[in-house]
């Protein structure tokens, strides 16, 4: 036990360093400046809605509706590109991520909902939106050379993408644990009444939590579309356990309370690597999804593991017992 | 049916239902009125919506999702939230008892696919009773995985039935009522008697309704929780088995969607989210509900993506609802 509790605690290291010796092996020339911008480039999708999703765990919340926001945002930008020009239409589109995001926020906040259950509901509600505007056909963009443009290797490493995800995930570290209402967050997630006793206003720090990961999930979505010049309501169905997964491999724990940036950057690479080494030996899509399914399952199983050890038998916190109402995940 | 589900609630500490009987009766008769009013509204939008053929289909479409509906309830009244590895319990039947047909015959197929699936539902039940993993993170990975093996072990394929009899008998009628329908009404009796007759009915109550206090009195209560999400498995294993065997081919995500058809109709019928409350019958009627309120969409030309986005409405606006009512139920 005392193994799986330092093997949990070092596990982004863990994970990260094996990931990277098997795609070394299965890859050949895999540490190539050019193989590691491409697999950065991949991971940014996923990393840029793990940055909100971190947030969101940490104040003891969970957003599902990650993957559609992602698909309703590109959809948004790619449609407006026509009428009102390429920027503004970006901008459109994560602004709409931002009020799917405060959607989600009010409705828990409000209705004092299991943000589990309600972002489901949502989830679908969003994707049908997506489905609805577009007719459930892809949409094409207005200017094919911007996506060239975005594609394009900075030092040999970067695209625009994947330099935004490290600056953010950088700011996020930063905020987390050098200011106050970074520590609030974490207030708030290990437990709610006590912050609020505080004086910490819970309620509007859960809000704008949502809102923070909508805006970021719509901030992806809006990339993609504009990479791939296209908008699909098809985008982002696989993504919803990919960013939970790599969230988890981050050490970031679903009962709230606790969680890390530089964590979720050591997870959210680890995914992208398995996905480049396993795409690079031509694996199906879905035993990819049975990797990030196991992946995930695992390390909800150890942290689990980990946690329960050392209470008395049957005082172990009851599932959902434990006030499932007004708190959102519980492990 | 009611009177029963009060007595049992009545042998539970109910927290919730005291002092809510008449909760209880509003929204029950809003549950009745509202069927009425889709049916009224459904027979002045169309002149085809009181026709025997349509009023068949929907009788048909209803029993494949309602079977779901009846496992799910159980997941529902112990606490477990939802069971969001339903898709791939359904392909999990469908595809397996089509594609075993020609190695062992279409009886055996159709054994071994619940079976499997009902394998399915005991690691979800093993995550979520045991170990204590949050039901909806456990489910959605479980469901991934399975997904992901179901369609590796046919190579992502559509699969097809060879075996024209069986056909024959899932598409027959007996008495004039379809077979699906008469094997639909029979597990819900199941059901109904299993959830509200039963000592694993009351133990599924007493769970949900305070789990510390059902451990305390010798409940097995990680072995009733478990046991839900195995109904489940089991009920949508069977479902998947007969949708494939009537439609004659199973493409790897014939069950999308069920999950969320299956929740909405039960919060819809009031079975309360957090557990502790609910009956089959209630589930039904607001399966019975939503069920209309598609085909009066569809009737009235209202395109899908639409009934997706009403579905996703309708959750929000049920489990805000019960999250309301339930809170004055305390007081």
């Amino acid at each position: 036990m005392r193994f799986l509790a330092l093997a949990s605690r070092h596990r982004v290291v863990i994970i990260l360093g094996l990931t990277l010796i098997i795609s070394a092996l299965v890859v050949p020339g895999y540490f190539s400046a050019s193989t590691l911008g491409l697999g950065l480039d991949r991971a940014a999708t996923i990393g840029l809605i793990a940055i909100g999703l971190t947030v969101l765990l940490i104040a003891g919340q969970i957003d599902l509706s990650g993957g559609a926001v992602f698909a309703l945002a590109g959809i948004v930008s790619v449609i407006l590109q026509r009428e009102i020009g390429i920027l503004p239409a970006a901008i459109v589109g994560i602004l709409a991520g931002m009020l799917a995001g405060a959607i989600n926020g009010a409705l828990v906040v409000g209705l004092k909902v299991n943000s589990l259950v309600l972002t489901l509901a949502t989830m679908l509600i969003f994707r049908s939106l997506a489905h609805w505007i577009t007719n459930s056909q892809p949409v094409s963009g207005a200017d094919i050379m911007l996506s060239l443009a975005l594609a394009k290797i900075y030092l040999d490493v970067f695209t625009i993408r994947s330099a935004l995800f490290i600056i953010l995930i950088v700011l996020l570290h930063v905020w987390l644990t050098r200011t106050i209402p970074g520590r609030n967050v974490f207030a708030v997630g290990s437990n709610p009444a006590a912050a609020k006793e505080s004086g910490i206003a819970s309620d509007r720090i859960v809000f704008l939590g949502f809102v923070f990961a909508g805006t970021l999930a719509g901030l992806a979505g809006v990339l993609q579309s504009l990479v791939t010049n296209t908008g699909s309501p098809v985008f982002g169905s696989e993504l919803t356990v990919a960013v939970i997964a790599a969230v988890v491999v981050g050490g970031t724990r679903l009962g709230g309370g606790r969680g890390s940036a530089l964590g979720t950057l050591g997870g959210v690479l680890t995914i992208g690597s398995l996905t480049i080494a396993m795409e690079f030996q031509s694996v199906p899509a879905y035993v990819q999804q049975v990797v990030s399914g196991l992946i995930l399952i695992l390390l909800v199983v150890l942290d689990r593991a980990v946690t329960t050890k050392g209470r008395a038998p049957g005082t172990r916190p009851a599932l959902v017992r434990d006030n499932p109402i007004t708190q959102g995940g519980n492990t | 049916m009611t009177d029963a589900a009060m007595e049992i609630s009545g042998v539970t500490p109910d927290r919730f239902t005291r002092g809510s009987r008449l909760v209880d009766a509003l929204s029950k008769a809003g549950l009745a009125f509202a069927i009425l009013a889709v049916m009224l509204y459904g027979s002045f939008v169309s002149p085809a919506f009181f026709t025997s053929g349509n009023l068949l289909n929907v009788l048909t479409s209803m029993s494949i999702v309602g079977i779901v509906v009846v496992g799910m309830t159980f997941v529902l009244v112990v606490g477990g939230l939802a069971d969001l590895s339903v898709p791939a319990t359904i392909a999990c039947g469908a595809i397996l008892s089509l594609g075993l047909q020609p190695m062992i015959g279409p009886l055996p197929a159709f054994v071994l696919a619940v079976g499997l699936a009902g394998l399915i539902g005991l690691l979800n039940g093993v995550l979520v009773g045991y170990v204590g993993i949050n039901p909806i993170i456990a489910t959605l990975g479980i469901g991934t995985i399975g997904l992901g093996i179901v369609q590796a072990a046919v190579g992502g394929v559509i699969v097809y039935g060879s075996n024209p009899a069986s056909a024959e008998f899932a598409k027959g009628r007996l008495f004039g009522i379809p077979v699906v329908v008469l094997i639909f009404l029979l597990i819900a009796l199941i059901g109904h008697f299993v959830l509200s007759r039963s000592f694993w009915g009351r133990w599924t109550l007493a769970t949900g309704g305070n789990y510390s206090a059902a451990e305390a009195s010798a409940v097995p209560v990680q072995a009733v929780k478990a046991g839900a999400f195995v109904i489940t498995a089991l009920a949508s294993g069977i479902s998947g088995g007969l949708l494939g065997l009537t439609l004659q081919s199973a493409r790897p995500l014939i069950g999308a969607g069920y999950e969320f058809s299956a929740i909405t109709a039960v919060v819809v019928g009031g079975v309360s989210i957090i557990g502790g409350f609910g009956s089959v019958p209630r589930a039904i009627a607001g399966l019975i509900f939503v069920q209309l309120l598609t085909n009066v969409m569809v009737l009235g030309g209202v395109r899908t993506p639409i009934q997706g986005f009403v579905l996703g409405i309708l959750i929000v606006g049920a489990v805000g609802m019960d999250a309301a009512l339930r809170k004055r139920g305390v007081a």
